[in-house]
């Protein structure tokens, strides 16, 4: 599959931005972004409209909860309304929670493989500063299982996440202090590396290794078990586009825009597999398996093999660190570390921004911030960035090839993609 | 310059020091001197820091002392010396003589100042303390204001200042511009000029709304979240008029005598009425027995208090609602084409404010970029240099200037036509300091 589906680029808003206090909605958002998305992939609205005069271009937004949070449903037509030049062109909504962004990559990603368009716009948004953090940890909720998990449930993804963290030190028999540092340094990381990105939400905040530590108190409150607010990311307003396109648009495209057609990054493979809703489900599923997250492990097989890679071929990662637990055990799903030995890769600087295997070095979903719908494609855009060297302050040297894990609910809806030249 | 290891912040129980405190604590990992006039103050300021910033890891490397007691022993073990005294010369003068004894060679010392001459203040010191001595203007709240003015003087050296402000830059993650030694440098300079003209013409215009149609008329969609004259409030009155002051006796520039305070103010000053810090100011906030709240506002006329008008502006709610939709453009050509006394009012105050920003440019600042910044992290207001794009480029900036009379500076006579005027994009979305 990899000459069939190409990646021109994209742009996202910056996360720190909060719509609702600039008195702005998510149909300003989406409005700003594809405006910056298309400026800078150089792709003008005359040219959408004479491919849609031929049926030859697509939208595909990802969005997870509009309803609630903007009382506003049908976002798959609204990009209609950020520009004439979309009226006709076809264009659906796709939602799996936190994967909403990766469902909609997904489905741009099966079109232009079965050749049915040449160009495919993604863009992935969230309002979610519109209400208190309270209610939006409720509506937050319908990610799970929602009479079961989440119904009066103060923050429930931080109470499963922290059930994760349990099952992951019972189960692979760790020693807490190593195994909290270990997520403490996660955190850490994530921090650290999003300073370099002048998109990220906390690019300003103050983070570091001691304050991730000092978990307790008013500073650093306990939210979900063992977690607290530092193994947490943060909902923001946010919003991403990434622009996909046929091997013969990209051959015109580079034509026009005087790149190399072996310049620009393909899709390599990809992974969708979804798991039990519920968290128990899950860990009753997996007793007995190496992984704690088998499906999630078993999406980045279906990625590697789709792609003929495996680990070695990977120089950089984009992973869905909602919680530090999530990012601990994808270390494994990659096949960076063996499963129940991820702290050692930690504790050697393996994912490290200098790392051999770096993961994260846009900041992640704890540095960047978390606009739920739009976090999948902001991902795409990261490797994109990376594997075309565009990534400025936050490059990883001489990355090649890139993987993106996404997860919504639970991990429960898994979705993997690799990018690379 | 040496590794900043150790800091003393003089000054450490008020506002500015305690957060300064907190973010060179935190982003810096340094053990902070923090000195007030007694030590229980120091310990106020510790915690006031520690809430600032967030993190009680801060707490167990803030020393409380006090000037009498601790003041030379903390200057001679440290890499930086941050003085937060009252702003006046009577007060830092003798703080600096202190210091000046007590500080090892390389030892950087630095005031916050935000119109006092550094060059005078550095006096203080021989020809290294010279060297190493500056204007570091935080703003308020320093965690989440991220700007620093960093004020040279003819005595400091280069390589220094440019030590200074990567440390600055990229450890205490500061927005950094670089100003010269002049009356409130930049981003006061700018700020305050146009707010001060602004409430010249609340007195010229009291009988058509006065200061809330000034606040009105200068509101969101002109590129910031408070009114000019709020802000004036909030600051306060007595500070605008030593702001103002500082800058009318020490300048001679095209904008001169828009530095003069209104008559008005001083009235306002002089009744103790200085502000929201005060109780009541330009505005007021008074709570019903019902528990309701109404606000106020000073009719310049009248010497009372008015219920806060409402406004139904028509070019007004239209460039709102295209704020709204993002945009920005087409909000700048509503209050271009716009009719009527409030829209030439609108747009003489957005012509003056790009023009007195870039006129700036070589007496201030060395680059457009510095006065950027400065608006744009210091007040939140949208950039000069942002403005002249969404208003179509230089070409239709500069042809809204001549029609309110207001002059061209060279900067933007000589730009090119369809080149991005703005070039702090990626550091700062100008796009979300305008308010629909």
């Amino acid at each position: 599959m990899s000459e069939k589906v190409f990646v021109l680029g994209g742009e996202q808003t910056d996360f720190q931005r909060n719509w609702t206090k600039e008195g702005k909605t998510f149909m300003s958002m989406m409005r700003e972004v594809l405006d910056d998305a298309l400026e800078k992939v150089g792709i003008s609205y005359d040219e959408i409209k004479r491919l849609n005069k031929e049926n030859r271009v697509a939208v595909f937004v990802g969005n997870f909860d509009a309803e609630q949070y903007a009382n506003q449903g049908h976002l798959g037509a609204f990009l209609t309304e950020v520009n004439p030049a979309l009226f006709g062109v076809p264009g659906a909504r796709y939602e799996a929670a936190c994967a909403s962004g990766s469902v909609a990559l997904d489905a741009a990603i099966t079109h232009i493989r079965a050749e049915d368009y040449d160009l495919a716009i993604v863009l992935g948004v969230e309002v979610m500063k519109t209400v208190s953090s309270s209610v939006g940890g409720d509506f937050l909720g319908t990610a799970a299982y929602y009479d079961k998990e989440a119904k009066g449930v103060q923050f429930p993804f931080p109470k499963l996440f922290g059930k994760l963290a349990d099952v992951i030190l019972e189960r692979y028999e760790l020693k807490e202090e190593r195994f909290m540092d270990a997520l403490a340094e996660i955190s850490r990381i994530n921090y650290a590396n999003a300073k370099r990105n002048p998109k990220a939400q906390t690019r300003t905040w103050f983070m570091n290794k001691e304050h991730a530590m000092a978990r307790g108190g008013d500073n650093n409150m306990a939210v979900g078990g063992r977690l607290c607010i530092t193994d947490c990311s943060q909902v923001t307003d946010g919003a991403a586009v990434t622009i996909l396109a046929s091997k013969d648009y990209t051959k015109e495209y580079a034509k026009k825009t005087g790149r190399k057609v072996d310049d620009i990054p393909r899709v390599k493979g990809w992974g969708h597999r979804v798991a039990p809703i519920t968290f128990e489900a899950k860990k009753q599923e997996s007793v007995g398996d190496k992984y704690i997250l088998p499906w999630t492990r078993q999406t980045v097989k279906d990625a590697y093999k789709r792609a003929d890679m495996d680990v070695k071929n990977i120089d950089v990662f984009e992973t869905h660190d909602c919680f530090t637990s999530s990012e601990y055990a994808a270390i494994s799903a990659f096949g960076i570390s063996e499963p129940g030995k991820e702290h050692i890769a930690i504790e050697e600087g393996t994912i490290d921004f200098g790392g051999k295997k770096p993961i994260n070095p846009s900041g992640g979903l704890i540095g960047v911030g978390h606009p739920v719908g739009a976090s999948g494609v902001r991902m795409m855009l990261d490797l994109y960035k990376q594997v075309t060297n565009t990534a400025g302050d936050y490059q990883v040297k001489g990355a090649k090839n890139g993987l993106m894990l996404n997860i919504g609910g639970s991990a429960t809806t898994n979705f993997v993609f690799i990018l690379g030249k | 310059m040496r590794e900043i290891k150790t800091v003393t912040i003089l000054g450490a129980n008020g506002a500015m020091g305690s957060g300064s405190a907190g973010v060179i604590a935190a982003f810096g990992g340094a053990k902070v001197h923090m000195l007030a006039r007694d030590v229980e103050k120091a310990k106020q300021g510790i915690e006031a820091a520690v809430a600032s910033v967030k993190t009680d890891t801060i707490r167990a490397r803030m020393i409380p002392g006090s000037y009498d007691a601790d003041l030379e022993k903390a200057v001679a073990e440290s890499d930086w010396v941050f003085e937060l005294v009252a702003e006046s010369y009577e007060v830092k003068e003798p703080i600096n003589t202190r210091i000046a004894k007590a500080r090892r060679p390389g030892t950087i010392v630095s005031t916050v100042s935000s119109g006092l001459s550094i060059g005078r203040l550095a006096k203080a010191y021989d020809e290294d303390g010279q060297k190493h001595y500056y204007g570091t203007h935080f703003f308020n709240p320093p965690y989440k204001m991220i700007l620093c003015e960093l004020v040279t003087h003819s005595g400091n050296d280069k390589k220094v200042t440019q030590a200074l402000g990567e440390y600055l830059d990229k450890v205490l993650g500061r927005a950094v511009v670089y100003t010269n030694d002049t009356p409130a440098f930049a981003g006061n300079r700018i700020g305050f000029q146009l707010m001060n003209e602004v409430a010249h013409f609340a007195e010229k215009y009291a009988d058509k709304g006065g200061i809330a149609l000034m606040d009105e008329i200068m509101s969101g969609y002109t590129g910031r979240a408070m009114g000019p004259l709020a802000t004036a409030d909030f600051v306060g009155l007595d500070v605008h008029k030593a702001i103002v002051d500082n800058i009318y006796d020490n300048t001679k520039d095209e904008a001169h005598e828009t530095f003069k305070l209104p008559g008005y103010f001083q009235k306002l000053i002089d009744a103790g009425k200085l502000g929201m810090k005060s109780g009541g100011g330009l505005t007021k906030v008074v709570k019903h027995a019902d528990g309701k709240r109404e606000k106020f506002v000073y009719n310049i006329k009248t010497g009372e208090y008015d219920p806060y008008p409402k406004f139904d502006i028509t070019f007004i709610k239209e460039a709102r609602q295209k704020i709204k939709d993002s945009d920005y453009k087409g909000a700048m050509d509503v209050v271009k084409k716009a009719s009527g006394f409030e829209a030439d009012i609108a747009r003489y105050f957005i012509s003056r404010y790009i023009s007195y920003s870039l006129s700036l440019v070589g007496e201030v600042v060395d680059t457009k970029e510095n006065t950027d910044g400065a608006m744009g992290f210091g007040f939140n207001w949208v950039p000069a240099s942002a403005f002249v794009d969404f208003l179509g480029g230089p070409k239709e900036t500069i042809k809204m200037m001549d029609e309110s009379k207001i002059p061209v500076p060279k900067l933007l006579k000589d730009a090119k036509e369809g080149k991005k005027f703005y070039e702090l994009g990626d550091k700062l979305d100008a796009r979300s300091l305008f308010k629909g």
